[in-house]
């Protein structure tokens, strides 16, 4: 009996012992894959490194800026945000952080998201003169409103992101209306896509709101127009990205910062990663190159992940340890 | 259980053998540029045949959102009254207008209502003659039966990528769109309302000497008339669930603001430009069944 209970509580040792090792290892991991090409195989990379190299049992889950942040704050999942545009809710970020319910880990694009008013090259081109949104906003013509072709449009960011604020505040601070042109609503990122390939394909021109690195920019090439001024911080943050505000004035769009961002969830069930969401970035140049790939072969966001994988070796191979990197490329 | 089993099986019955991936690839492609082709020949074309309906739904929006509110009021209560002849209905349009003014969404309620009534009419002109023309010819149902199950189970999102790629944005778009999703109900009823007409009533009328034509006109359809309703109160039904989605191509209104809210977690917009909506489905569903009551009264009468 004595020996038996002896065994029974051996065995049970073993088994929590077993239990808290694999713990340790990795666990059940949720990554957010947002709903632009970029992050969307951000987020499959991610799933394979987690995969194969860590031994993650890793869920995809579709998110979007506001509602991911919400959820990841509110209820701690999703566990990652691989490309996270911090600006849209800095300060709700930084609480968050203080109070260690999030952590910031590496900023996944290592030049930050350029962000802009963009018009076709093939109108630059015809149009040297246009240089700058000034030059731009002195033809109506050029860009035709969708709704009303003898007015210009200015194609805002889609509803409910920030850039709608800031780009409607530029519109104004630009006088932009007086000169012809409308602000054009979207509605959401596939009405904001629809809007340039319905341009390039019609061989129209068109004005707005975009943003690097996107798959739009790849397949399309189109030309970032300067505002004429440099960025100024203080001004954007008091008045250029806040809604209604009274008497904007004429802005260049900051750099955008984009981080990964973890959950303090996640850092305590699969440690073991930490290190690699900390370390893992790429350029907008290799991330360009993916997304035209996956354009040019219908690729989804996982095979564009695979791709990149199998084509970038020597970038990837720098964020993990080499033995997690053989296993990687052992799944591949 | 079921992993274990496939360790004993040749692969082929447990992977299911797709479609190589390259082969699926091409053809993906050569779907994709064929569009895009297509687009490219046809979109002046497209353009200028859509220019009138663009017109036309500009025009609209902007009496709609121009017309001081006590005569757009007046109008739907005069509308709701004569429709349904019931003061408890007129008492509910006055108040569900008068709650969406004092929040504020007065304007967008009635960009909201110019997309509704144009695409409620155009669904209704487009699916009155297809129905009649299913209750007239067995083949012919049993063409459009099937399409009209795939327009009722599409994703809507599946349509508005290509409809954007043809039309752009705005509300022309967005009326296709609607149109698609909001018109198989009217096409249905009409259809179902017309082959439910007594048999005996179709003989009498033979009897009496009716030709196809006047038989339709003058028995059928009116016969039908109160499905047919049914079909109208689906519809617009439809339609204002669909504008929240359309708005995802630059429709605008109370859809607009209900994504807004959605994508920035204000949840109080949200229920409030959600509340508009419902307060204007509710005004036109009792209406348009009132109205489909009134109809049926020959029904009510009973014969001593």
């Amino acid at each position: 009996m004595k020996k038996l209970l002896a065994a029974t509580l051996f065995a049970a040792g073993i088994y929590a012992a077993a239990g808290s090792a694999q713990a340790a290892e990795c666990g059940d991991v949720s990554i957010a894959e947002m709903n632009w090409a970029s992050a969307g195989v951000a987020a499959y990379v991610d799933k394979i490194i987690l995969e194969s190299g860590y031994g993650c049992t890793v869920t995809v889950v579709t998110g979007d800026t506001m509602p991911t942040f919400a959820s990841m704050n509110e209820k701690g999942q999703p566990d990652i945000a691989p490309e996270f545009w911090v600006n849209a809710v800095r300060t709700a970020l930084d609480q968050a952080i203080a109070e260690g319910r999030l952590i910031q880990a590496a900023p996944l694009l290592s030049d930050g998201g350029v962000e802009g008013w963009w018009i076709p090259k093939f109108i630059a081109d015809e149009h040297p003169d246009i240089k700058t949104v000034e030059d731009a906003l002195k033809h109506p013509e050029l860009f035709p409103a969708p709704e009303d072709p003898s007015k210009g449009a200015v194609t805002n960011c889609p509803s409910g992101w920030n850039c709608q604020v800031s780009t409607a505040n530029l519109y104004k601070a630009l006088g932009a209306k007086d000169k012809g042109f409308e602000l054009v609503d979207t509605g959401s990122a596939a009405g904001l896509d629809g809007s340039i390939a319905n341009a390039f394909e019609n061989k129209k021109g068109w004005l707005g709101y975009y943003w690097a690195p996107t798959a739009i920019l790849g397949k399309y090439e189109m030309v970032k127009l300067s505002f004429g001024v440099d960025h100024d911080k203080a001004n954007w943050d008091a008045c250029t990205a806040v809604p209604d505000c009274p008497d904007p004035k004429v802005n260049a769009y900051p750099v955008s910062d984009v981080y990964t961002v973890v959950t303090k969830g996640f850092a305590e069930k699969a440690g073991v990663a930490m290190d690699y969401v900390k370390t893992r970035k790429w350029d907008n140049a290799t991330v360009g190159k993916v997304l035209a790939w996956m354009e040019e072969n219908q690729g989804t966001n996982e095979d564009g992940a695979k791709h990149f994988l199998e084509t970038y070796p020597e970038m990837w191979t720098t964020w993990v340890a080499p033995e997690v990197a053989e296993k990687v490329k052992a799944a591949l | 259980m079921a992993s274990t089993l496939c360790n004993y099986l040749p692969e082929l019955l447990c992977k299911f053998p797709a479609i190589d991936q390259t082969l699926m690839r091409g053809v993906r492609k050569t779907v994709d540029d064929s569009f895009k082709s297509f687009v490219r020949a046809y979109g002046n074309v497209i353009d200028a045949l859509t220019t009138p309906l663009q017109h036309f739904l500009n025009g609209l929006e902007s009496l709609f959102v121009n017309t001081p509110w006590f005569i757009i009021l007046a109008v739907m209560v005069l509308v709701v009254y004569f429709a349904s002849r019931n003061m408890r209905i007129v008492a509910v349009t006055v108040i569900g207008m008068l709650f969406i003014g004092l929040v504020g969404l007065w304007e967008d309620t009635m960009i909201t209502l110019a997309i509704v009534t144009v695409s409620t009419l155009l669904a209704i002109v487009i699916g009155i003659p297809i129905g009649i023309l299913m209750a007239r010819s067995d083949r012919a149902q049993s063409v459009v039966n099937p399409i009209l199950d795939v327009m009722q189970t599409l994703p809507s999102f599946v349509y508005l990528i290509p409809v954007v790629m043809i039309f752009g944005i705005g509300k022309v778009p967005g009326v296709i769109a609607v149109v698609i999703y909001a018109v198989p109900p009217m096409i249905r009823l009409t259809n179902l309302g017309i082959r439910l007409v007594d048999r005996e009533v179709l003989e009498a009328a033979d009897a009496f000497g009716s030709s196809p034509g006047q038989k339709l006109m003058n028995v059928q359809i009116p016969l039908a008339l109160p499905t047919v309703m049914a079909g109208i109160n689906q519809t617009i039904m439809m339609s204002l669930a669909m504008v929240v989605v359309a708005s995802m191509i630059g429709v605008g209104g109370l859809g607009k603001n209900v994504l807004q809210a959605i994508s920035n977690q204000f949840l109080t917009i949200g229920f409030l430009n959600g509340f508009a909506l419902v307060a204007i489905a509710i005004i036109f569903d009792r209406t348009s069944q009132a109205y489909g009551k009134r109809l049926q009264r020959h029904t009510e009468v009973v014969h001593g």
